[in-house]
């Protein structure tokens, strides 16, 4: 028989909610902690006051309530104390960030990368020698609790190894993270996750989705990625490579795709088919900036471009009304460069959708583009970060400061 | 659920023309309800209907469950009804605050009350999440297409109004700035708006629409939710005033 949690269990989970409120709220009173979490004002009190002990909120009197009565103290997270670093691999830009407690962004570095180098490994020196730069700018009281990584190739749930990446020229396993936290030398772990998957985390954390339990995540940048969040749950699959749908076959027979197969959503609807398909895949011509011109000559009547814009939409719609017979998502979001995408050719998306996608569940689906736009998978990685932070506060706290 | 705004049997005459044949149409709270019809249809005309400019010659326009008089723009504007017109109506020599109390400035005895129609000028926009306006104190000359775009559907939001009409709102802007237009109508309609919205390019009517309202000739083809048509049966509407059993029958 399996003994019920302990009191400690108990106190270490509540501390955790209760930072996870102010965390992703931002910063709220005594009082509505009290009703929202369901427990009494004095746990609420012996919370905040070990958390404020810690370092990780301070208590404030609110500016103004315009109501009677002795006005309850507003909890707010210690941001510019309290910080992770979020790091994101894209195949055009490397970024690094140090993130405050509650998620605001305290300072960040971003550099354009050459396409394919350099590889993963030589990567991390890079992205720690940001990091470094920014920790030393920092005051001495703050604390760094963590560190992870957003990369756009599957990640190994077990170990954390970066396993596959055809858009990022990983041919064999790369342990990413260990090579990461050692550049590093802060004596952190660095926790790394697929892009889109963090992306898909972040959307419903801090985003679009925000209410949402049930919602697929698109991500396009050279190719296409996902995450797929079902009753508030990241769907990762046995070794955490779900949610590939960039792979799933649209068009069997259709073009090569990367990964070796033909016909898969990425293959039909990344970034090189419409610049192919728009007779603009040139050297020197690719990324977001490319992709939107496509759509802003269509905009302007190039027919051609209206022609591929078309034709991806079509497969786009296709391979969602797929995704959204299988899963029935409360919402679907275009983040990376399927915003534009999206809003250049929703006519044929939605037109898949009525086609292809079962009647009951394409009623009350809602089609959204991303609000935290190229933010999404860094903001996702740093939440990714605070992760064993939010699961156990002091723990952590007192690892990091020691 | 009962539609917030509901026009049923509209007729319009502009002397031996008429323009609008036996109209209905609804917006529901929450919902992008998009208006669509060639030049001509008669799009413009039931937008002005509904907005007080044009006196209707039957029919009636129920609201929030109850018949009402619309007799002028003051009318429309007490209901809660807002409309943004193609050329904005914006001032390029005030600036944003100015531009969005023209007309209905607060006072504080005999002087404006300058730092309250600031403060919610300021509340308006970042409950819309416009972040894309460095000051508001900024001239309206000096701003950009989508920039003015998205200050008059602040203007038209400032006064809780519940139903804002949008009429070709992405109109001339460039790529960037219709995305952000988008989904800016779209963020409307997620706050609870009902908000209508005049296009012709069906790339943005089906990105934001939940329903699709067809004018064709100034009869109402039909009224369908987005989710159960394609793009080629909502261009036979506007083309033909119908497709399959959907439309106008004759």
């Amino acid at each position: 028989m399996r003994a019920g949690p302990s009191q400690e269990d108990i106190r270490r989970h509540n501390l955790g909610a209760l930072l996870r409120h102010v965390h992703l709220g931002g910063p709220i009173s005594r009082a509505e902690l009290t009703s929202r979490m369901g427990l009494n004002r004095s746990t609420i009190m012996a919370l905040t006051s070990d958390l404020t002990a810690a370092g990780l909120v301070r208590e404030e009197l609110p500016r103004e309530t315009g109501r009677a009565g002795r006005p309850s103290l507003v909890v707010r997270p210690e941001s510019s104390r309290v910080y992770v670093f979020a790091f994101d691999v894209s195949p055009d830009r490397l970024a690094v960030a140090r993130v405050g407690l509650g998620g605001l962004i305290l300072d960040r570095r971003e550099v354009a990368r050459e396409r394919g180098s350099p590889a993963l490994g030589e990567l991390a020196g890079v992205l720690a020698g940001f990091a470094r730069q920014m920790r030393r700018r920092t005051r001495d009281d703050t604390v760094c609790v963590g560190a992870a990584a957003a990369v756009p190739g599957g990640v190994r749930k077990a170990d954390g190894v970066v396993a596959f990446g055809p858009n990022l020229g990983v041919e064999e396993a790369v342990p990413f993270g260990e090579e990461l936290g050692r550049r590093l030398g802060l004596g952190l772990p660095v926790s790394v996750g697929n892009d889109a998957n963090l992306a898909a985390l972040a959307e419903h954390s801090r985003g679009v989705g925000a209410a949402v339990k049930d919602l697929i995540y698109l991500h396009g940048d050279v190719g296409i990625g996902g995450g797929i969040i079902t009753g508030g749950h990241l769907l990762g699959g046995h070794d955490g490579y779900g949610g590939e749908v960039g792979h799933i076959v649209v068009n069997p027979g259709g073009r090569a795709c990367g990964c070796g197969s033909h016909g898969c959503l990425e293959a039909e609807v990344g970034e090189r088919a419409l610049l192919e398909a728009a007779g603009r895949f040139r050297s020197g011509q690719h990324g977001r900036d490319a992709v939107r011109a496509v759509v802003e000559a269509a905009d302007r009547g190039d027919i051609v471009a209206q022609e591929a814009l078309k034709r991806v939409g079509d497969w786009l719609g296709l391979g969602i009304a797929n995704l959204v017979n299988i899963f029935n998502p409360e919402m679907v979001i275009f983040g990376g460069m399927l915003r534009e995408v999206y809003l250049g050719s929703a006519a044929q998306v939605r037109s898949r959708l009525t086609l292809h996608a079962m009647a009951p569940q394409r009623e009350r689906l809602r089609l959204r583009t991303s609000s935290l736009a190229d933010d999404a998978t860094l903001v996702g990685a740093a939440e990714l970060a605070f992760a064993h932070v939010l699961a156990d506060p002091l723990e952590v706290l007192a690892r990091a400061g020691s | 659920m009962t539609p917030l705004l509901e026009v049923r049997g509209i007729d319009k005459s502009f002397g031996p023309v008429q323009v609008l044949h036996d109209v209905a149409f609804s917006a529901h709270a929450g919902e992008v309800t998009a208006l669509v019809g060639d030049n001509g249809a008669g799009k413009s005309t039931l937008v002005k209907c509904v907005g007080g400019i044009y006196p209707i010659d039957s029919g009636e326009i129920v609201f929030d469950g109850r018949p009402v008089q619309v007799h002028g723009p003051r009318d429309a504007g007490e209901l809660g009804i807002e409309i943004v017109y193609q050329d904005l109506a914006l001032c390029d020599n005030l600036d944003i605050v100015q531009n969005m109390f023209l007309g209905r400035e607060r006072r504080r005895g005999l002087v404006l009350d300058e730092a309250s129609m600031e403060e919610l000028a300021e509340k308006t926009l970042s409950s819309l999440s416009v972040r894309t306006v460095k000051s508001i104190r900024q001239q309206v000359s000096s701003l950009s297409g989508g920039q003015r775009q998205t200050v008059a559907i602040a203007k038209a939001v400032l006064w809780n109004s519940k139903v804002v009409i949008l009429d070709e709102p992405t109109a001339a802007l460039g790529v960037a700035q219709t995305a952000q237009v988008l989904e800016l109508v779209r963020r409307l309609a997620d706050k609870g708006l009902a908000v209508v919205l005049i296009s012709h390019n069906m790339n943005d009517v089906f990105a934001v629409s939940d329903q699709i309202a067809a004018l064709y000739l100034g009869r109402m083809a039909a009224q369908v939710r987005t989710a159960d048509v394609t793009h080629a049966q909502v261009v036979e509407l506007i083309t033909s005033g119908r497709s399959g059993d959907l439309g106008i029958v004759s």
